[in-house]
């Protein structure tokens, strides 16, 4: 006994050695494979349910398209649901649907004459013999929920359930990957063989909220991988069915780097503020009512960027992509040639029935195409109008992981809200956001000698240490401008209302101290 | 969709050359599609499309009415009519309730999809510059 001694290192060869390699199958579902933990597991024995309308049937045929080949076809058996005639004049309207494909590659087989006027075992009979002849890689019956509904008012549980263990036992020893489509609801997973004996449960669902329908996708189980659990938004357009993984398929992207750098923001007495410098891979949330250049910082912090070779992308909820590049051009700004050039893209998101997941899609898809290095969302409150009411809840818990998935990426994202001045109290913003902020600045209106000035102040830096000053700044032709040293003749600056604690300054009186952003387009004279 | 039908019969004629058959070719086109469309929508599905044909061609010729749809989606009574009209008529009616077949099925899944059910059945058929026309039946 003594010479037995373990070897983890052989112990873990070994096991290397026998270990399965469970190869995984394409879904063609933009976002599902992610979801999926990488794919259909091959030769899994799987179940498409929800109820009518969710996309069950796109689903299957999307999955069939994106994996038939004419060496390795796919069978589609339909059975009593929508006629195939139906099925091939709406399914052939989506982009994923290959007709060369048809025939080889795809087979219909419609089931519905044998379901009608004969037994299960008429029914298995008939799926085993075109399943021999064809030798298919993926199987689907749609909808099986039929053939059960048909079964069950002759035979026996006992009997379903044999029928069952029979087909996945022959769909799988045949090494197909099988998918039987039916209409359920959740409270019928209970005490149902079916669910017990399949490999992977897709559940799809739909909810109409306010004037908006939202759909959802989750998977209840799936044998061999580890799928992403939750709820999934799915969209499905002319391309077919989208989905949108609640890790917005940002999981194991490259992590910040370890020395990060201090970016400015384009503003140099604002970047002594913060100690340098916004640091790299950081979020920051410029709160502040309407009118204190919220916009027009995010803007200088873009261009800066553009100027220093890192790519952005503004993503805009409610001024339009023209505003920007017209402020951009009155501060000296051009954003028009990096957008030229594919350096900079300004995403303008106003539908009002967007998903927040689909929206933050847009967002990734233009940053992975440009390689941004800055984001900029302005603003979270227009950002929230345009998703549909349904989505409004899941809007923060979103937009936390996107923000923390992107900054973990090393992306510097800016994103602003807009909060009401109240002249008791400084409040950051309506929403509990701080969490999802590493910096925060806060800008606000102040009475001052009879003028309603603009102060802004770092309320946060976690990357380190910044400046208490509380310091007035302007809007110029060069953007927001801080101007004077931190004032010290007053307190109370934060309620709006200071109060006079030293001498006032001489200074000169100013005729129109804020010239606004001017369009290049001559105006009309009056 | 005439000329969709037109070359189905006479790529069928020149194979029935020797075959004694009274039937028309036409019937006889339908008769051949009927498994490939059957194994697409079923015996119900088919015998359904077939039964439209039949009324879309009935008032151009009035006899069709004998006909009918049997359980297996097969035509029944072209047999029946005998001389009671004539063979050349007998003939253009079927030739229409096939043209009138074609024209539902691309109306309800495109040339594309129907050419390729059709090519399944006749792969050496040529139906180079044909003219389908939409919904032209």
């Amino acid at each position: 006994m003594k010479n037995r001694k373990r070897n983890p290192a052989k112990k873990q060869a070994v096991s290397q050695r026998t270990k399965v390699t469970i190869h995984k199958l394409p879904t063609g579902v933009r976002g599902l494979d992610d979801i999926l933990g990488g794919g259909i597991p091959e030769f899994s024995f799987n179940i498409i349910a929800g109820t009518p309308g969710c996309g069950k049937t796109t689903l299957a045929h999307q999955i069939v398209f994106a994996n038939a080949t004419a060496r390795k076809p796919a069978l589609y058996f339909t059975v009593l649901g929508e006629p195939a005639l139906k099925m091939l004049r709406y399914q052939q309207q989506y982009s994923f649907f290959d007709e060369s494909k048809l025939g080889k590659a795809i087979r219909f087989i419609n089931l519905s004459d044998v379901v009608l006027e004969k037994d299960l075992d008429a029914v298995l009979e008939e799926i085993i013999r075109e399943v021999t002849a064809t030798n298919p890689g993926v199987v689907v019956v749609d909808s099986f929920r039929t053939v059960v509904r048909k079964a069950m008012a002759s035979a026996s549980e006992l009997e379903m359930q044999s029928f069952i263990q029979r087909l996945a036992q022959f769909l799988t020893s045949w090494e197909a990957t099988s998918f039987l489509v039916g209409e359920y609801t959740v409270d019928e997973m209970r005490d149902n063989p079916l669910f017990t004996v399949a490999d992977g449960l897709f559940w799809l669902s739909q909810v109409a909220e306010r004037n908006s329908v939202v759909r959802k996708l989750q998977i209840y189980k799936l044998r061999g991988v580890a799928s992403v659990p939750g709820l999934h938004t799915i969209r499905i357009s002319d391309d077919g069915m989208q989905a949108f993984s609640r890790t917005l398929g940002l999981i194991g992207q490259k992590s910040k780097p370890s020395r990060r750098r201090r970016l400015s923001v384009g503003i140099p007495e604002l970047d002594k503020m913060m100690g340098g410098g916004v640091l790299e891979g950081d979020s920051l949330l410029i709160a502040g009512p309407s009118g204190t250049g919220k916009s027009a910082l995010a803007t200088q912090f873009i261009a800066e960027g553009l100027r220093k070779g890192e790519p952005g992308i503004m993503a805009i909820f409610e001024e339009r992509p023209k505003g920007y590049t017209d402020r951009a051009d009155s501060f000296g700004l051009n954003l028009r040639t990096p957008q030229e050039k594919g350096k900079l893209e300004i995403l303008y998101l106003r539908p009002l029935d967007l998903s927040v997941d689909e929206t933050m899609q847009e967002i990734l898809d233009a940053i992975k195409r440009v390689g941004a290095k800055r984001l900029v969302i302005d603003s979270l409150v227009g950002f929230e109008m345009a998703l549909a009411p349904g989505f409004r809840t899941d809007f923060r818990e979103s937009l936390y992981r996107m923000i923390a998935a992107l900054t973990g990426a090393g992306v510097t994202v800016l994103s602003t809200v807009e909060v009401e001045d109240k002249f008791t109290e400084m409040s950051f913003s309506h929403y509990t956001i701080s969490f999802l902020t590493d910096d925060i600045i806060r800008l606000r209106y102040v009475e001052i000698d009879g003028q309603l000035r603009k102060i802004m102040v770092v309320i946060k830096m976690r990357g380190g240490n910044h400046s208490k000053d509380i310091r007035e700044y302007v809007i110029t032709d060069k953007g927001v401008v801080v101007i004077h040293p931190r004032t010290t003749e007053y307190d109370g600056l934060t309620t709006g209302i200071p109060r006079r604690t030293g001498p006032r300054l001489a200074q000169k009186e100013e005729a129109a101290p804020e010239p606004k952003a001017k369009s290049k387009e001559k105006r009309p004279l009056h | 969709m005439r000329d969709f039908a037109e070359r189905l019969i006479a790529y069928e004629t020149r194979r029935n050359r020797s075959s004694a058959t009274k039937t028309p070719v036409a019937c006889l086109v339908i008769e051949k599609l009927r498994p490939q469309l059957a194994t697409l929508m079923g015996n119900i599905g088919f015998r359904a499309l077939l039964s439209r044909t039949l009324a879309l061609a009935n008032p151009e010729f009035p006899w069709l009415r004998a006909v009918q749809v049997k359980a297996e989606g097969s035509l029944e009574g072209l047999d029946e009519l005998g001389t009671q009209v004539d063979p050349d008529d007998v003939f253009e009616g079927c030739a229409v309730l096939l043209a009138q077949m074609l024209g539902l099925l691309v109306a309800f899944i495109g040339e594309d999809l129907t050419l390729r059910l059709v090519r399944e059945v006749w792969p050496k058929l040529s139906l180079n510059n044909l003219d389908v026309g939409k919904g032209d039946r």
